[in-house]
């Protein structure tokens, strides 16, 4: 038993020790989906910002298609990822439905990126919000 | 011998990745649909399954497949479109699926996902797109 347990600890993981009580320590590890989410609507919003303020003006006045071709894909993957960690922190109840909405929304504005970013960090840290008020 | 081209490596890749995925969004659908106490039990093997398995495996798709479809100049065809959109629904589906995992393992009881009786359709429609090509 204890070598069958050996042979699928990458899947079962360590086995528990002590109480399964959250602790502080646990409760901290729960955020990590808000953290993950902060540093994916940086990427989106860098991806965005490059793409539509470097990529398309170089596409259509400097007649160098390149850079959309590039980057329009690797937006396109940090667009889907953001969307991905945004719907897990909603499904672990991280986010409320209007959050999630909310922050959706901003994956299509330039720059909102940032101040989602900022939010969840402010959120993660425990600091007070002014939008998470309204 | 047939030469292997850059092509048909990452057409393996994608199928490859496709299949791993899909099969984690049909477990997690499996272990969300089963009753309070067994669930319990398996969300802690399912979300270590999902972090080394299914996530992965996911973002590989995701990346070969964008790959694929920026070599072959497909982003303009409609079965493209309509198979991006049934990817992003089945990445959606299990986006929220892992969040929900996430709270049983915290011991957290959830509600079950009806979006999950999207899936074994979205598949058989996105399998029909990819072969036929309409």
């Amino acid at each position: 038993m204890s070598t069958d347990r050996w042979r699928n600890e990458w899947l079962y993981g360590p086995e528990p020790i002590g109480s399964v009580v959250p602790t502080v320590e646990s409760e901290q590890a729960d955020l990590k989906p808000l953290q993950w989410l902060g540093i994916a609507a940086i990427a989106e919003a860098t991806t965005l910002l490059l793409l539509v303020g470097v990529a398309v003006p170089l596409k259509h006045l400097g007649d160098w298609p390149l850079a959309v071709r590039v980057l329009g894909p690797v937006h396109g993957f940090t667009f889907v990822a953001y969307l991905w960690l945004l719907l897990r922190s909603l499904g672990a109840g991280l986010l409320s439905r209007s959050e999630a909405a909310r922050l959706a929304a901003s994956a299509f504005v330039p720059v909102a990126g940032y101040l989602t970013a900022r939010f969840l960090t402010r959120r993660v840290s425990g600091r007070p919000d002014r939008g998470s008020a309204r | 011998m047939i030469p292997i081209d850059a092509y048909t490596c990452l057409k393996a890749l994608h199928v490859a990745c496709a299949l791993l995925f899909v099969g984690g969004v049909v477990a997690s659908s499996l272990v969300l649909a089963t009753g309070r106490e067994a669930r319990a039990r398996v969300a802690p093997v399912q979300r270590r399954w999902d972090r080394l398995i299914t996530v992965p495996a996911m973002l590989g798709v995701w990346a070969f497949g964008i790959s694929l479809a920026t070599s072959g100049g497909w982003f303009t065809y409609g079965w493209l479109q309509a198979k991006l959109v049934l990817v992003v629904l089945l990445s959606a589906v299990h986006g929220l699926q892992s969040g929900q995992i996430r709270r049983l393992t915290a011991a957290t009881d959830v509600k079950p996902l009806r979006a999950a009786a999207l899936v074994i359709p979205s598949v058989i429609a996105i399998a029909i797109l990819a072969v036929l090509k309409p």
